[in-house]
C-alpha cells in the first residue's frame, strides 16, 4: 500500500543519503516529500501538520555532536504535538547507530551501512532480510581456457625430456604412501560410507602400511595426545548452528567488474568445528574458495587416523570424517582445495580429497623435497601418483614454489614448478602454476624489490606467461614476508599485492589473514575478514584499471627465463631427476634448501 | 540472557592508544586491562610506541581450538529444548 513520506535532513547540508532513499521509495510506489536541510523541529512538525496525510516521517542525521540531545528533543515534541501514535518515525545517518535510536524512542535507527531495501522495508511494514543472493556465485574452473602450449619451445623441449626421464623412473617404483592410495582407491566407497555402511575391506589391510599413530588407532583406539573425539552435543550443536546460519547465509563477490582473480583464503585451525565457523565468514565477506591446511605432524606420519576429530594446536586433520563435515558446510559455490603436496601421505590425500568432493588439490615434487622435508625419492613416486590420481579425480591442482622462502631463487623454484606442471599435463592432469609473490630472501640479498613491491612479481608473472599458456595463482599467500603485525599495515600489503595480480589479470590468488605475521595463537575470524574486505575496496577502487609495472619487470622476466632454461639444462645433465634435487641443481643446501629425510629408503621396487 | 563473551567466535581484539612513557609500559597496561576484564588467555598482537604513546591491539581469546564453544553447544541447547 502507497504511503506518504516525509524526509527530513537535521543536518546544515547532508542530505545525500535520503535523497537516495527517497529516489528509492519514490521507485518503489511511495509518495514523498523531501524537506530541506536545517530545519528546526518545530518547523518539521509544523510541515507535518499541513500536509493532509503522513505515515512515516524519516530524519537523518550525520554530524555526531549534540545528536542525543537534539533527537531527544525531537522526540518530545512529537509526544507533546501527538504525532507519536499517529505516524512511524525513523532516523538514520552517520551519527546514528540502532541502540540510541531505540533508547531515545524512534521507532527505527538506520546506522551507516544501510541499504535503501532496508528503509522500504521499514516503510512498508515487512522485515527486512539481507538479499539471499546478494551475489550469485557459481563455481570457475580456472583451467578451462589453457591450453598448456609452450611458447618458449627450447623450455618445452627440456621438460619434454625430464617428464620422459621420471615416467621411466617412476614405472617399477612403489612405496607406503602410493600403496595406501591405491587401497584408499580401490576398497573404499565413499558413499556407502556416507550410509554409514562401513569402510568394506580398507581397513584389512591399511594397518600394516602405517607407522606407530596410526597403528596404534587402528589397534587400540589410541588418538594422538593432541586430539580428542567430538560429544554428540557438540555435533548437535554444530548442525543447528549450520541450519539457522545456512537459512541467512549469502556470499559475496568481491572482484567488482572483473572476473578475475578469484579470491581464496586458508583455515586450518585445528578445530573442524571453529574451521566451519571461519569459512562460513569467509564467504560470507567475499572468499571464492577455502584451503585445508593439515597439521605439520600429519605430512611426516604413514596414514590417516580415522572419526571425528579435534586438534588443539594449528592444523586440522584429515580424516575422512572431519573432511565430510567441512563439505557439507560449504556453500554451493566455494571451490574447496585440500593440500596435499608435501608429505607421506600426498597420494591418500588426493584420493580422499577427490572422494570426498574437493575442487582442487596441490602438489610439488620440489617444494615437498626441498622445503618441506620429505625425501626426494619418495616424494618423487609419491607425487607422481598422486598426479595420476588428481587426474582421475578429475582435479586441477596448484603446484606452489614456497622453496622460495628457504633462499631458493625464483628461476630455480619455477624450474621445479614447471618440471612438475609438465609432468603433469604428460599425465593427463591440470596444473596451475603457482609463484609467489613475495618479499623473498633471494629478493632481499639482490635487492630487487629496492624501489617497489611490483617489478619482480609482475616479472615473474611475464616470465611464465612467456614460456608456457598456462593458468596462474599466485599465492601462497600474496604478499609473503612484507607482513606485520600491525593489522592496517597487513591488510594494506595484502590489498595492495591483490591489486597487482588483479592488474596482472591472473587467475587467482590466496590471501592471508592480518594474523599473518602473529605467531602468538591461532588466527582470528575478524583477521580473515580484515584482509577480504580490503581487497574488496581495493578492486573497487581499480575497477578495470590497474597497476603498470616499469620496464624493469621485463628486464627481471628475462632473467628468470634464462635461469629456468639453465637449470632444466643441469638437471638434464644430472641424468636423473632424484639425483638432480639432491645435487641441488632445483636449490642447493648454500640456498637453504636441504633435501628432506621423511620416507627415505620407503621406495621399493614392484 | 545470553553471556557475550560466550558469543565470541574465538578471540577478542582490543585495539587503543596508551598515553604511556614506552612500550613496554604499554604491553602491561594491555595485559593488565584484559585480565581485570576477566580474561586469561591474553596477549598483545602488537604494539608500537612512537611519541607520545603506545599504538596497542590486545587480544584475549575466548576459545581456543579444541574447547568446548558455548555459541556452539547453546545451538545444541536449544534443540534439546
Amino acid at each position: 500500500m502507497k504511503k506518504v513520506v516525509v524526509l527530513a535532513p537535521i543536518d546544515p547540508v547532508h542530505d545525500i543519503g535520503l535523497k537516495m532513499i527517497g529516489r528509492g521509495l519514490v521507485e518503489a510506489g511511495h509518495e514523498i516529500l523531501l524537506l530541506q536541510p536545517d530545519l528546526k523541529p518545530d518547523e518539521i512538525i509544523e510541515m507535518i501538520f499541513s500536509r493532509e496525510k503522513v505515515d512515516i516521517l524519516l530524519l537523518s542525521r550525520t554530524l555526531g555532536y549534540g545528536v542525543g540531545e537534539l533527537l531527544a528533543r525531537f522526540i518530545d515534541l512529537t509526544d507533546a504535538a501527538g504525532l507519536r501514535s499517529k505516524i512511524k518515525i525513523g532516523i538514520g545517518g552517520m551519527a546514528i547507530r540502532p541502540e540510541l535510536a531505540a533508547e531515545l524512542g524512534f521507532d527505527a535507527g538506520f546506522g551507516p551501512g544501510t541499504t535503501v531495501e532496508e528503509v522500504i522495508c521499514f516503510v512498508e511494514g515487512r522485515e527486512y532480510r539481507p538479499d539471499p543472493f546478494r551475489s550469485k556465485k557459481s563455481k570457475i574452473d580456472m583451467t578451462a581456457n589453457y591450453d598448456y602450449q609452450y611458447l618458449n619451445s627450447s623450455i618445452g623441449e627440456k621438460l619434454g625430456r625430464i617428464s620422459e626421464m621420471i615416467i621411466d623412473w617412476a614405472k617399477n617404483k612403489t612405496s607406503p604412501g602410493v600403496k595406501r592410495g591405491i587401497l584408499r582407491d580401490e576398497l573404499w566407497d565413499v558413499e556407502r560410507w556416507r550410509q554409514r555402511l562401513g569402510n568394506g575391506d580398507l581397513y584389512n589391510y591399511y594397518p600394516e602400511l602405517c607407522s606407530e599413530i596410526p597403528q596404534k588407532y587402528y589397534a587400540s583406539g589410541e588418538l594422538h595426545p593432541q586430539t580428542r573425539r567430538f560429544t554428540i552435543e557438540e555435533a548437535r550443536g554444530l548442525e543447528k548452528y549450520l541450519e539457522e546460519t545456512k537459512a541467512r547465509m549469502s556470499v559475496l563477490k568481491l572482484q567488482h567488474t572483473r572476473k578475475k582473480p578469484l579470491v581464496f583464503n586458508q583455515y586450518g585451525t585445528g578445530c573442524p568445528f571453529m574451521d566451519i565457523g571461519h569459512i562460513l565468514a569467509s564467504e560470507a565477506w567475499g572468499a571464492d574458495g577455502v584451503v585445508h591446511f593439515d597439521p605439520s605432524w600429519g605430512a611426516r606420519t604413514e596414514g590417516f587416523l580415522d572419526g571425528f576429530l579435534t586438534h588443539q594446536e594449528d592444523g586440522t586433520v584429515i580424516t575422512p570424517a572431519n573432511l565430510n563435515r567441512i563439505h557439507n558446510s560449504l556453500e554451493k559455490s566455494t571451490l574447496w582445495q585440500i593440500r596435499a603436496h608435501r608429505g607421506l601421505n600426498t597420494p591418500e590425500t588426493v584420493v580422499l580429497a577427490g572422494k570426498i568432493g574437493a575442487d582442487l588439490t596441490k602438489i610439488n615434487i620440489c617444494y615437498g623435497s626441498l622445503g618441506a622435508g620429505t625425501d626426494p625419492e619418495r616424494m618423487t613416486i609419491d607425487g607422481y601418483h598422486s598426479i595420476l590420481f588428481a587426474q582421475k579425480y578429475n582435479m586441477p591442482f596448484d603446484v606452489v614454489t614456497n622453496e622460495e622462502l628457504a633462499g631458493v631463487p625464483a628461476y630455480k623454484a619455477f624450474a621445479g614448478m614447471l618440471i612438475v606442471s609438465d609432468l603433469a599435463v604428460r599425465l593427463g592432469a591440470r596444473p596451475i602454476l603457482q609463484p609467489l609473490f613475495a618479499y623473498s630472501p633471494e629478493v632481499m640479498i639482490h635487492e630487487y624489490m629496492e624501489d617497489n613491491f611490483i617489478d619482480f612479481n609482475a616479472g615473474k608473472i611475464f616470465a611464465l606467461r612467456n614460456i608456457i599458456n598456462a593458468p596462474i595463482w599466485p599465492g601462497a599467500p600474496i604478499g609473503f614476508l612484507t607482513h606485520t603485525e600491525d593489522r592496517v599495515q597487513s591488510a594494506t600489503t595484502t590489498a595492495l599485492h591483490a591489486c597487482l595480480a588483479m592488474s596482472l589479470e591472473v587467475d587467482a590468488i590466496s590471501i592471508a589473514s592480518t594474523d599473518e605475521a602473529y605467531s602468538g595463537g591461532p588466527i582470528s575470524v575478524p583477521a580473515k575478514i580484515d584482509t577480504l574486505r580490503a581487497v574488496q575496496d581495493s578492486f573497487r577502487f581499480f575497477g578495470k584499471a590497474g597497476i603498470h609495472p616499469t620496464d624493469q619487470a621485463d628486464k627481471y622476466a628475462e632473467q628468470i627465463i634464462s635461469g629456468v632454461e639453465e637449470t632444466l639444462e643441469n638437471v638434464l645433465a644430472a641424468g636423473d631427476f632424484v639425483t638432480a634435487i639432491h645435487k641441488g641443481v632445483l636449490g642447493s643446501r648454500e640456498e637453504g634448501a636441504y633435501p628432506g629425510r621423511a620416507g627415505k629408503d620407503t621406495v621399493t621396487t614392484k | 540472557m545470553i553471556n557475550p563473551q560466550h558469543q565470541i567466535m574465538d578471540a577478542l581484539d582490543v585495539e587503543t592508544f596508551f598515553v604511556c612513557d614506552n612500550e613496554q609500559q604499554g604491553r602491561n597496561l594491555m595485559i593488565d586491562m584484559l585480565k581485570s576484564w576477566g580474561f586469561t588467555d591474553v596477549d598483545i598482537v602488537f604494539a608500537q610506541h612512537v611519541g607520545p604513546g603506545t599504538r596497542i591491539r590486545g587480544r584475549a581469546y575466548a576459545y581456543r581450538p579444541a574447547d568446548k564453544y558455548a555459541w556452539l553447544l547453546r545451538e545444541a541447547a536449544k534443540e534439546a529444548e
